[in-house]
């Protein structure tokens, strides 16, 4: 599965909890459509229609196998001089993101990150490019990542 | 250093740009647009012939003539008010900036995170004498600060002075108490009598004034500086003429013709037709096509590039005329393009991404329009005096036109040709000691080169087609701007070894990389140079 391997850190994979993180909101746009298909269904006496509601289930439950598949797929790792981020399946990527090159860390967590104590961690670098978000960090360990990478950035900090 | 008069000083207090700034907006053009629009349609409108106008019937002239003056009055003190409220001052550390009408706006930016000082001279401006001047920083969109307008003379000292600050130099000690009584003087020194005379001298000269070499009195003398290259006018028309627009307009009478010969169209009814909807639609249409043509030549007529002290210095402009100075080691990419039309001449599009001027190709990021092959060379060059490589030349020309893995390039496997049929075997990467180099294109030439202290990060990618292939894309992440630098079809193992060898060659290049304060580096720090204040 892992195509790179990196030669000096542990991967440290993102927490589970983060599929449901993500299959909640999935399953309740969904469910509505599938919710809305059989009322119609119902009222309009068109059965036809009850293949909204299949669709959207059918949707659900793919969306659901890709979130799982995604999910376990991320990872991030603390190298000497770089942070590197893993991301995607289907379409994967590794991103190797220089301590001296950070700008600043965001962490960010909607409602139900919080509830389920989950955040996002985010970097930016002088490059818009630079795609290196790690989701699904346990909420304590985000701040200690957030506060680690911050004193290697500035113990590194290289200009642009 | 001659100048009669007070010499001007970059101010350390606040201070108001030149008076005559609200006067130079672009709102001025506009104003020309407008009389000029009056002019075209009075005729019909007062008629009442043209029912577009029919709204306007309604009010008698007088009336209409009493309210543009009145909006126009408005516009003027809105500009004077802006103005009033817009003030500057510059630090040992930062160029402050403080306006807005409604909120106060304080912007600083910070000297030891300087990218780029441009004097920029808008038509209005240049026939006047005037320029503004932009100071870009790193730190994401808007974080520059715009000083619009000052004298030409005082902006080129500003500058200079800036980019003295900026390196390093420490200004003279006794700068501070002098400009307790700086003041608002200070940003009119010579008065007008002697702007009047400077004028007239430059008006006495136009060749120098349409090509941007004006000479200008200034208090802080600009750091000596060295011609590389310059772009004749000839090269530069046949550029655009060797161009798709061109090609396109080209085409044109052709499909007409043959619209006529096989398919029986009416093409004089068509056009007739097309003409008779909408002039303004035309008008549109062509301003569109013609709009190519036109930033083209504005952006790289007289376009001189040059070296100093203060880094690269670049002169371009028709109407709008702008000196850049991009300090050392600010530019964090290269591309060299050479469009399918230019091949048989060997010509080549340089632009560059330097943090803080953002995605303005046209204007800001180019390097050099059009150039022949032996200045790609130099303006490489330019950019990275040393590429880490013991035949620069050589490795540049398989970089520019070679295929394969000549001159020790890798390139893509042969799986790539399932889903880059022409173009698989023209790339390549490859690393010098400074720099990336990544090659493309088989009709359409493409090189970048990313020096390796500049990459911010990197990515690896693949999708499913190039995973079944086994191939892999590296991204080299640079600074916002138009260069977007990838290394696209590498077999995975390659991409995978390039990955981490570009990881450790950018982290070896940010231990060396050039510091912030360039006079620093070697020494100069304090030591009085040329560009140092004059009291």
């Amino acid at each position: 599965m892992s195509w790179y391997e990196s030669a000096a850190a542990p991967w440290n994979p993102v927490s589970r909890k983060l599929i449901t993180a993500r299959i909640v909101p999935l399953s309740i746009t969904l469910g509505l459509v599938a919710l809305g298909g059989t009322v119609a269904a119902l009222l309009a006496d068109e059965p036809w229609l009850l293949a909204v509601t299949v669709g959207a289930l059918v949707l659900a439950a793919w969306g659901s196998w890709v979130i799982v598949r995604q999910v376990s797929a991320h990872a991030w790792a603390e190298g000497e001089e770089d942070l590197l981020v893993r991301k995607g399946r289907m379409f994967r990527s590794v991103t190797v993101v220089p301590y001296g090159r950070m700008q600043f860390v965001d962490v960010k967590a909607g409602p139900l990150d919080r509830y389920l104590g989950i955040a996002t961690v985010q970097l930016h670098t002088a490059s818009p490019g630079t795609d290196a978000s790690i989701a699904g960090v346990p909420a304590e360990e985000a701040a200690r990542l957030r506060d680690r990478l911050t004193t290697r950035g500035e113990a590194r900090l290289a200009g642009l | 250093m001659t100048a009669e008069g007070p010499l001007y000083r970059a101010p350390r207090e606040w201070t108001h740009l030149h008076p005559v700034s609200p006067f130079l907006g672009g709102w001025a053009i506009l104003g020309l647009l407008l009389a000029y629009w009056i002019h075209q349609f009075l005729p019909s409108w007062v008629d009442g012939g043209d029912d577009t106008f029919a709204f306007f019937d309604r009010f008698p002239l007088i009336g209409l003539i009493v309210a543009a003056t009145l909006g126009f009055a408005l516009t003027m003190a809105v500009s004077v008010w802006q103005w009033r409220r817009t003030q500057f001052r510059i630090g040992d550390d930062a160029v402050y900036l403080r306006q807005g009408i409604v909120t106060q706006q304080q912007r600083q930016a910070r000297l030891d995170r300087l990218q780029a000082v441009d004097v920029v001279q808008p038509l209005l401006a240049r026939i006047f004498g005037f320029a503004a001047i932009t100071v870009q920083v790193a730190g994401g969109q808007k974080s520059g600060i715009e000083l619009k307008f000052l004298r030409l003379g005082d902006a080129e000292a500003l500058r200079n002075e800036i980019l003295a600050l900026a390196a390093g130099v420490k200004a003279g000690g006794d700068a501070p108490e002098a400009d307790a009584m700086a003041g608002d003087a200070a940003a009119s020194s010579g008065g007008i009598r002697a702007h009047l005379a400077e004028r007239a001298e430059a008006l006495a000269n136009p060749e120098a004034l349409l090509t941007g070499r004006e000479n200008v009195r200034t208090a802080v003398a600009a750091a000596e500086e060295r011609e590389v290259y310059s772009v004749p006018l000839g090269r530069l028309l046949g550029s655009i003429a060797l161009s798709g627009p061109t090609i396109f307009l080209l085409t044109l009478p052709f499909a007409g013709l043959i619209g006529f010969v096989f398919f029986q169209l009416d093409v004089v009814a068509a056009v007739a037709a097309i003409l008779g909807t909408s002039l303004i639609a035309i008008v549109t249409a062509l301003a569109g096509l013609l709009g190519y043509f036109w930033t083209r030549l504005n952006g790289g007529f007289g376009f001189t590039a040059g070296i100093s002290v203060d880094g690269l210095r670049l002169r371009h402009g028709l109407t709008e005329t702008r000196r850049q100075t991009v300090p050392p080691g600010r530019v964090a990419a290269i591309r060299l393009y050479q469009p399918f039309l230019w091949r048989s001449r060997d010509w080549w599009r340089i632009t560059i991404n330097v943090a803080g001027y953002g995605e303005d190709q046209e204007s800001v990021s180019v390097l050099h329009p059009v150039a022949t092959r032996e200045e790609a060379l130099r303006a490489v060059w330019l950019v990275l005096p040393d590429l880490g490589d013991p035949d620069p030349h050589g490795t540049l020309g398989y970089a520019l036109h070679g295929t394969g893995d000549e001159g020790g390039f890798t390139t893509s496997p042969e799986s790539a040709r399932r889903v880059d049929p022409l173009q698989w075997r023209f790339r390549g990467v490859r690393a010098t000691d400074r720099a990336l180099l990544i090659r493309r294109g088989r009709w359409e030439r493409e090189l970048f080169v990313v020096p390796h202290e500049r990459t911010q990060s990197l990515g690896l990618t693949q999708g499913p087609v190039r995973r079944a292939l086994g191939l892999a894309n590296v991204e080299v992440h640079s600074t916002q701007g138009p260069v977007r630098p990838i290394a696209a079809h590498l077999a995975v193992d390659d991409a995978v070894a390039l990955l981490d060898a570009q990881a450790a060659r950018a982290r070896e290049g940010r231990r060396r990389q050039t510091p912030e304060q360039w006079m620093s580096a070697v020494g100069l720090s304090g030591a009085p140079t040329e560009g140092d204040v004059h009291g």
